[in-house]
This record gives C-alpha cells, structure tokens and sequence, in this order.
C-alpha cells in the first residue's frame, strides 16, 4: 500500500538523521580491535624477516639502520610501505618475537598529499598521536581445543 | 530515437548508475526495445587462480575473498573448508557456529545492499537508505569483532581467528532485532509500493526448467520455484543442526525474486539467533595447522547470497597449493540468462536495470 510506504516515511522524517556531517564532529569509529598502522618495537626485533614472508600485499622489506641493538646484529628491521598494506595483521600474527603490533590509525589519520611519505622506515614505525595500541601478537593466540597431528615431520609454528 | 526498423547500439556501463559494478554491455536498441545484448567483461581481471598458486597457505586466506565486497564470507570459509579437507582436520563446534554467522549476516548485508540497487532501478530511493542503516550496523559489528568492516579475514584453515569480543551474545541478538525491524519497514515501503509492483512484474520472467538449464543457482533458481540449497542439500558447518526454511517462490520474475531475499534475510536471522545461544564460552576455536600442506585435493561447496560457489584446490605438498581452480556464482546470470531473457522477452532500455538489479550479479566475481 502507498498509505504504508508514506507512513513509514513520516515515521523515519521525525529521526534523528543516521548520516553524519562532513567534517566529522565526533570521532571516527573505532573499535578495541581496529587495525591500523604498525608499531616497531626496535629492541625486540631480531631482523628474522619472517614478517617480509608472509606478507601477502608485498608491502615489508628489510632495511638496515644505525643505533646499537644487541638483538640484531645485522641491524635489518622492517620498512612497511602503508600504501600496500591491506593491514591483515599477519606480520603481527607470525611475528615470533612480538615486536611488531598495531594501533588505531587507519583511513583519515593516514591520510597524506604525498605518496611516497607511506613509505615508512623502521624508525618512523611509532605511535601516532591520539592513537592506541590494538592488536598485538597475544590477541591470535587462541585457546586450541587440539593440537594437530600428522606423521609427516612438519614442524608447528609457535 | 531511430525510426522504425533503424537499430541504434549504445554502451551500456561500466560507469553508468544502472550497471552492476565494473562490467559493460553493449545492447542493440530498435526503437526502445533491447533486441540483443553483448556482456563485455574483463575490467577487474587481476587472475586470482594465478595470484593463488604463487602465495602461500596462510597468505591465500587474505586473498580469498577479495573478488567480491558484498559478500565476501562465504568465500573466505569455503577456501578454509577446503584447505581443511586437504589436511584432514575437524575444526570446533564454536568455529563452526561463528562461520555460520559470519556466512549469515554477511547474506543479509549483501541483500541489503541489493535493495539499495534495485531501489535506486525503480526510482524507489528511500527505503533503500534504511537498508543501508541496517548494512551499516551489520558492518559495524564486523569492526568489534574482525576489527575490519568489509573484509574480515574471520576464517582462517583450521578455524577461527579472532577471540570472541566482549557481551558476544548480547550484541549479536541486538543486531539482529535491531535488522528485523529494519527490514520489515524496507520491506513494506518497497514489496507493497505500486510503482514497485509495476515495475517489476513479469520483468525477467524464468522458469525453474529454463534456468537450470541456463546454470543458474541461488535466489534466481529458488524464486523460480526450486527448493535448492546448498545448506540443506549438502550441508556442510552445522547447518545440518539448525532448523530453517528454505523460502521459494513461483513466478521466477523481478518482483518475486525481491520477496524471496526479504525472505531469505528472516531465515538468517533465525539462523543467527539460533547458533549464536550454541557458543561455548570456554570451548575452543581454532586447531593449529602447520605451514606446509599434505598432497591432496580439497574442495568446498558453499551457498553464498548469489546462488552456488565453489573452490577446488590440489596441493602436492609444500607451501603453496599447485593449483586453485574458483567456480564464479554469478558467471551465467551475466553472460547466459540476460542474453537469452533479453531475446526471448520484450525488454525495454528502462526495464533493463531492473532485469539486471532483480538478478544481483557481481561483476568483480565473474572476472575474478
């Protein structure tokens, strides 16, 4: 009936509009398990690159820098290309020291006139302003309900 | 307009409002009638079989559902599925539940995208913008949970990979309220429009025979009067647990194929309700897999909101699989079933978005 498409209608006119203004008043939606840029802990990192490996955008390469880090006596840390990533967090999930993890600075606080300034060096790979850490390597460590068994040698990953 | 007898060929997409994603036809137009359509695909080819056998295992889960944004869970779990067949592992009852959640609201986000699309066809705007409140809930329900609104990478081989956040129960039975009433409103202001009705009735008219020859699968099979599903047919998680209609219809034209998705949304959202009370706080949801695959062939049947898809991949042991091979869900809805309804029937230029909308085709999906 038209009478009940007009009545809804009227009933959705007198709400409160669901849209928000441009620019934004309030914040943007967060949640405690948003994934966003990456934070490098330099003392924990061992240059492994284990991270570069399974990167699935291709977006982590291994970079040397200066600064004394008896961990890693190569001195190769990670340098995420944020134009690349997906942020999947599968450099935070297989990360086997915990150094990396991330935070909730996604989409606007990212936002930059110059691309090539996404290209983060492992020193620049540090929490924003007005942003939290998120997601670490505990958060995927799930309770297994059984472990997985075959024959066939393959190690499992911790 | 040409005159009588003089046939005029326009483009049609890939930028054009009407036009079902990245995807263009080129429709022959004597007078207002479309007397032939050509589908021209191939504007997001990226070659994801070919992207697949190059990444590994655990890369792949990232990869999986990215040819398809309103519906990307279904395809997510059906490349778990499968790399769970080829290593040979039974995941947790709580993994299985939250995949069925996951695969159901992201059904109704997908049709709840539709009606925005066949609202925007038929000039019926507004209750499409409340569909899109309800969307914008469901979406926002992945963030708490996946951390991501679109993709939601929740389904991972061996399980699920995020821990259940806080008050899980809670907010999922308060989603799903807050949607049914939002979809009833949806419902009522488009289903009993009369310029709905007139619009879509008798537009894209398929009968069960025809379309099953056609390969057609998913809401256009069952609008047009076959109860085939693949939840209950074969069913795979724990639908086989769960008690729930498969809705059909009879006509098999525009206007029952948009009452059989309002349907299809109520049956999910008993579906939720249902699996989400079955979650075992303290059970388990994820058995570790190694990073190197067994020889073996895994396949993985799922039924996403676009009708059937299907993943089949062989692995000779290794890192990466040695080949994946993705069946498209709506593959013959854009190339076989618009072709033939278009030659068949009298389609006007201004039914044929609606002809389109009411079929729900995913563009990025047939190019892959």
């Amino acid at each position: 009936m038209v009478v009940a498409s007009i009545s809804n209608s009227l009933k959705y006119l007198l709400r409160k509009p669901y849209t928000r203004q441009v620019p934004r008043i309030d914040k943007p939606f967060k949640t405690p398990v948003t994934r966003g840029s990456h934070v490098l802990d330099m003392l924990k990192c061992t240059g492994c690159s284990m991270c570069q490996q399974v990167c699935p955008a291709n977006a982590i390469d291994m970079v040397t820098a200066d600064g004394d880090y008896p961990q890693n006596p190569r001195k190769r840390f990670p340098r995420i290309d944020l134009h690349k990533c997906t942020f999947c967090g599968l450099c935070v999930e297989y990360c086997p020291f915990n150094a990396l993890s991330m935070t909730t600075a996604t989409g606007y606080e990212l936002f930059t006139v110059d691309k090539s300034t996404l290209l983060r060096q492992p020193v620049e790979l540090k929490l924003l302003p007005n942003a939290s850490i998120t997601i670490t390597k505990s958060y995927f460590t799930l309770p297994y309900s059984k472990s997985y068994q075959q024959g066939s040698g393959d190690k499992e990953v911790s | 307009m040409a005159g009588k007898g003089r046939l005029v060929e326009i483009y049609f997409g890939p930028q054009h409002p009407g036009a079902p994603g990245n995807i263009a036809f080129k429709l022959t137009l004597d007078g207002e009638r479309v007397v032939n359509v050509e589908t021209i695909p191939g504007f997001l080819h990226r070659g994801f079989e070919k992207m697949m056998e190059n990444r590994t295992w655990e890369m792949n889960v990232v990869l999986s559902y990215r040819f398809c944004v309103e519906d990307p869970d279904p395809l997510e779990i059906a490349y778990a599925m499968a790399v769970e067949k080829i290593h040979g592992v039974e995941i947790p009852e709580n993994a299985k539940y939250i995949r069925m959640i996951q695969a159901e609201f992201s059904r109704i986000a997908s049709h709840l995208f539709w009606s925005h699309f066949i609202g925007g066809s038929t000039g019926l705007r507004t209750p499409a913008y409340w569909a899109l409140v309800a969307r914008e809930e469901i979406l926002k329900w992945f963030a708490r949970f996946a951390g991501h609104r679109v993709y939601h990478n929740i389904s991972v081989p061996g399980g699920v990979r995020y821990p259940l956040p806080k008050s899980f129960v809670e907010d999922t039975l308060r989603l799903t309220n807050f949607v049914e009433k939002k979809v009833r409103d949806v419902e009522a202001a488009l289903l009993k429009n009369n310029i709905f009705r007139d619009r879509t009735r008798g537009v894209g008219r398929l009968s069960s025979k025809e379309a099953l020859e056609l390969g057609v699968t998913g809401p256009v099979l069952r609008a047009a009067g076959l109860p085939y599903d693949l939840r209950k047919v074969t069913p795979y998680l724990n639908y086989d647990k769960i008690q729930f209609e498969v809705p059909i219809v009879q006509n098999g034209d525009a206007y029952d194929r948009s009452v059989l998705r309002f349907r299809e949304i109520y049956e999910s959202l008993k579906i939720i309700r249902e699996s989400v009370k079955r979650i075992d706080p303290e059970g388990g949801l994820r058995v570790k897999l190694p990073l190197t695959a067994p020889p073996g062939e895994g396949i993985a049947r799922v039924e996403s909101a676009r009708g059937e898809y299907m993943i089949h991949i062989i692995s000779t042991g290794g890192r990466k699989p040695y080949r994946v091979r993705l069946k498209s869900m709506s593959l013959p809805l854009m190339t076989t079933v618009v072709e033939y309804i278009v030659k068949r029937d009298e389609v006007t230029i201004a039914d044929f978005p609606i002809l389109l909308a009411s079929l729900d085709p995913c563009a990025p999906d047939i190019d892959r």
